[in-house]
């Protein structure tokens, strides 16, 4: 139905896996935490960009109803960081 | 935090999840319990740890089943409104939940897995007849088709009862959120059930919205503190090269042998994790 989609989300996933991996693995390899831990934050913005994308290849086909599906999914993970920063963890 | 340490995490995630690889499982559903039990490490650190590997499996292992054409993508966006949303309640649920509520759930979690790994699933019957689908499916074009090549054609394919679906996702985002796994446990009945879809469609497509998934409270527990780079990055990179080390494996072990191990290990945990919700430690020094 929309193989050129799938391809892009394929590859997008598949190398930005890599790229994390490989970040996460130098840090922890060089004990740089902080190197760490931005792999850390690149694997959690992955699945972000994921949507972010198909949002912008559903606006190209001019299809109006999932560009607004995918863009309230976006809303919502950024409201997940949002609500992240004002709320705290009981301490256990 | 030690080297020696950071290998332990690095060597358990990683056969957690080979295990949860040869099963199509997140192995999101080991490393809490893992973790917490044997790690000592405090649960919303291990519920952290876990959500970020969870991400990385989904990820790392969308891309051959995007390729097959068997992943539904726009069914899977639909169902995100439902998971995220359930996300966010996860997330503002698990900073309020006293820890043993945390336990005790996560037991009951890990022992519905266990029954349901031990119940036969099927394709659903029907999944291509039947004139009574809604009109959501037909209105958002969520019906598709997929190569099957033991059969060697294409499979036509409805999708049903989408509201009953989306309710069912609502949950399992929350449960995702809230301890940090998959929760394929709530997402095989949403799917097998309520949207009848073939199970390679199943799998390939909850596979893939999993990381959006849990990327929503991911952000949120990031943000928040609760993602401890000392532990979450060995278990991330432990959980992705087991993932695809689980995968390889899967062609030479059979399927039951693995089915049954899994279904002790998963009992096991479960009574520890419902022991310890009541302040029972069986293993010396925990908590």
């Amino acid at each position: 139905m929309n193989a050129r989609l799938e391809w892009l989300l394929a590859g997008l996933l598949q190398y930005g896996s890599w790229l994390a991996s490989i970040v996460i693995g130098l840090g922890l390899a060089l004990s740089s935490m902080r190197a760490a831990t931005i792999g850390i934050a690149l694997f959690i913005l992955l699945p972000t960009l994921r949507v972010l994308l198909m949002l912008l290849v559903f606006l190209r086909e001019r299809d109006y109803r999932f560009t607004a599906i995918a863009a309230l999914v976006l809303a919502i993970i950024l409201l997940g960081f949002a609500v992240g920063m004002r709320t705290t963890t009981e301490p256990t | 935090m030690n080297n020696g340490f950071a290998l332990w995490l690095f060597a358990v995630s990683l056969g957690a999840s080979a295990l949860g690889g040869m099963l199509g499982m997140a192995s999101g559903i080991f490393i809490v319990p893992i973790l917490t039990m044997f790690g000592h490490i405090d649960i919303h650190t291990a519920i952290g740890a876990s959500i970020v590997s969870v991400i990385a499996c989904s990820c790392g292992g969308a891309a051959p089943f995007l390729k097959g054409r068997l992943t539904n993508v726009r069914l899977a966006i639909v169902l995100e409104t439902a998971t995220t949303l359930g996300a966010l309640t996860g997330v503002l649920l698990a900073g309020m939940a006293p820890v043993p509520y945390l336990y005790f759930l996560f037991a009951v979690i890990l022992l519905l897995s266990a029954q349901q790994m031990l119940a036969k699933r099927g394709d659903p019957a029907g999944t291509s007849g039947s004139a009574d689908t809604g009109s959501w499916a037909a209105t958002l074009r969520l019906d598709s088709s997929y190569p099957d090549r033991a059969l060697g054609r294409e499979v036509a394919y409805r999708v049903q009862r989408l509201p009953l679906g989306m309710l069912l996702m609502y949950g399992a985002g929350l449960i995702s959120a809230l301890l940090g796994i998959g929760s394929g446990v709530l997402k095989i009945p949403a799917m097998d059930t309520a949207l009848r879809l073939p199970i390679k469609v199943s799998s390939a497509t909850s596979n893939f919205m999993i990381g959006v998934t849990a990327a929503a409270s991911a952000g949120a527990y990031f943000m928040r503190g609760n993602i401890v780079t000392a532990v979450a990055g060995p278990v991330a990179l432990g959980s992705v090269i087991g993932a695809v080390a689980g995968a390889r494996i899967l062609m030479i072990v059979s399927n039951d042998k693995i089915r049954l191990f899994f279904v002790v290990i998963l009992v096991a945990l479960g009574i520890q994790m419902l022991l310890a919700s009541f302040g029972v430690h069986l293993l010396k020094g925990a908590q």
